[in-house]
């Protein structure tokens, strides 16, 4: 018998059936058998069980309602708090860089402190930078699904490294401003800077001189390595730029650093 | 009659006490329930069919809460309470239903 049908057929509890067997056999049985104070006292047993099941699945209904309704507002009070407060370090932010500025110039010292800090800020990516330079497309072959004709990291390291060998003061890659830390990195199908993954194509601008640094690229192994991915296919194409504005890099927390030895 | 007098006290002090169930009975009470309500369709049934017995009905009801409760309460110990309740349940409600139909057949003779 298949199980289902077994529970089926054995709904009611065979007891029942055996009790009155042993009612009929011994003679006693003439009387009908009625409920009587164990069953009164059982069913209001159910009767409570099934209320408070009841009772409790609503006032569990209402507590799980409220704890979410208070965890959303607790969401959104703490977002505005969290808003408030970057915007409050944004301001102090500007705060200090316009005091610096004011307190440096007003010295000799200072303002020779002021353009130490400026060119820094330029080398290390931690300010923003402004000036000419080139710009440098680089792209898969249109519609390859062949990897070898894909833009790759080393590919984008070997043109990054490159544009530094020719004198470029600053770079970024698709607006992701290159320091001496940032990885250019493979992360599945996507290129990643700085850990964030990349689109496609890769506009790699270099602030430096826009006449000599695009010839001389291609004298560097980056730029040999690009005349060859072109000859496969990649797209590659230079243009030079009068004014590119470079955003800064995201702060890095600096576990040693040293000021090169002698100035450009 | 005792029967529904019974069952409408045992509402009405539920509904006027509204016991607290401690916190780790909640998972069980929903189980119980469903159990207490097999065996008093069980009763029912074996009522209308004339072999209803006072001692079998507590006998069968309180075993049947605590055998439902104990196989959830040892699941949730396994970490199949979710799927042993669903077991529990589906057993339950088929015997529940074929139950139902023999009284419906009782009442309605059809």
């Amino acid at each position: 018998m298949g199980l289902l049908d077994y529970v089926a057929a054995t709904s009611i509890d065979e007891d029942y059936a055996h009790v009155s067997e042993l009612r009929g056999s011994s003679g006693s049985g003439d009387r009908p058998p009625r409920p009587r104070v164990a069953a009164l006292v059982v069913l209001a047993v159910f009767g409570v069980l099934v209320a408070t099941a009841a009772v409790q699945t609503s006032r569990n209904a209402e507590e799980s309602a409220s704890s979410r309704e208070s965890l959303v507002e607790q969401v959104r009070s703490r977002r505005a708090a969290l808003d408030r407060r970057q915007e409050t370090i944004a301001e102090l932010r500007r705060d200090i860089a316009v005091r610096r500025a004011s307190e440096l110039t007003g010295t000799a010292q200072g303002r020779d402190l002021q353009a130490r800090l400026s060119r820094l800020g330029v080398e290390t990516g931690s300010t923003a930078t402004r000036g000419p330079g080139i710009r440098v497309v680089v792209d898969d072959a249109p519609g390859t699904t062949d990897p070898r004709q894909k833009v790759q990291a080393p590919d984008l390291q070997k043109l990054v490294n490159g544009l530094w060998q020719v004198g470029a003061e600053a770079i970024a890659i698709n607006g992701q401003r290159l320091t001496a830390v940032s990885p250019i990195r493979d992360a599945g199908s996507a290129v990643t800077v700085n850990f964030r993954s990349l689109r496609r194509p890769y506009t790699v601008s270099a602030i430096g001189s826009p006449k000599t640094m695009g010839a001389r690229l291609l004298d560097t192994k980056g730029g040999q390595t690009w005349v060859t991915l072109q000859s496969i296919g990649l797209q590659f194409e230079i243009d030079t730029e009068e004014a590119m504005l470079l955003p800064a890099a995201k702060p890095v927390s600096l576990r040693s650093a040293r000021e090169r030895e002698g100035r450009r | 009659m005792i029967a529904a007098i019974g069952l409408l006290l045992g509402v009405l002090l539920g509904l006027l006490l509204q016991p607290t169930v401690p916190a780790w009975l909640d998972p069980y009470l929903p189980i119980a329930v469903v159990a207490a309500l097999d065996a008093v369709f069980g009763a029912l049934r074996a009522f209308l069919d004339g072999i209803f017995d006072d001692k079998v009905f507590v006998v069968s009801f309180v075993s049947n809460v605590l055998i439902a409760a104990l196989i959830v309460y040892l699941g949730d110990k396994l970490g199949v309470g979710g799927q042993l309740s669903t077991g529990v349940i589906v057993v339950l409600g088929i015997r529940i239903f074929s139950n139902v139909a023999a009284i419906r057949r009782h009442i309605f003779h059809a």
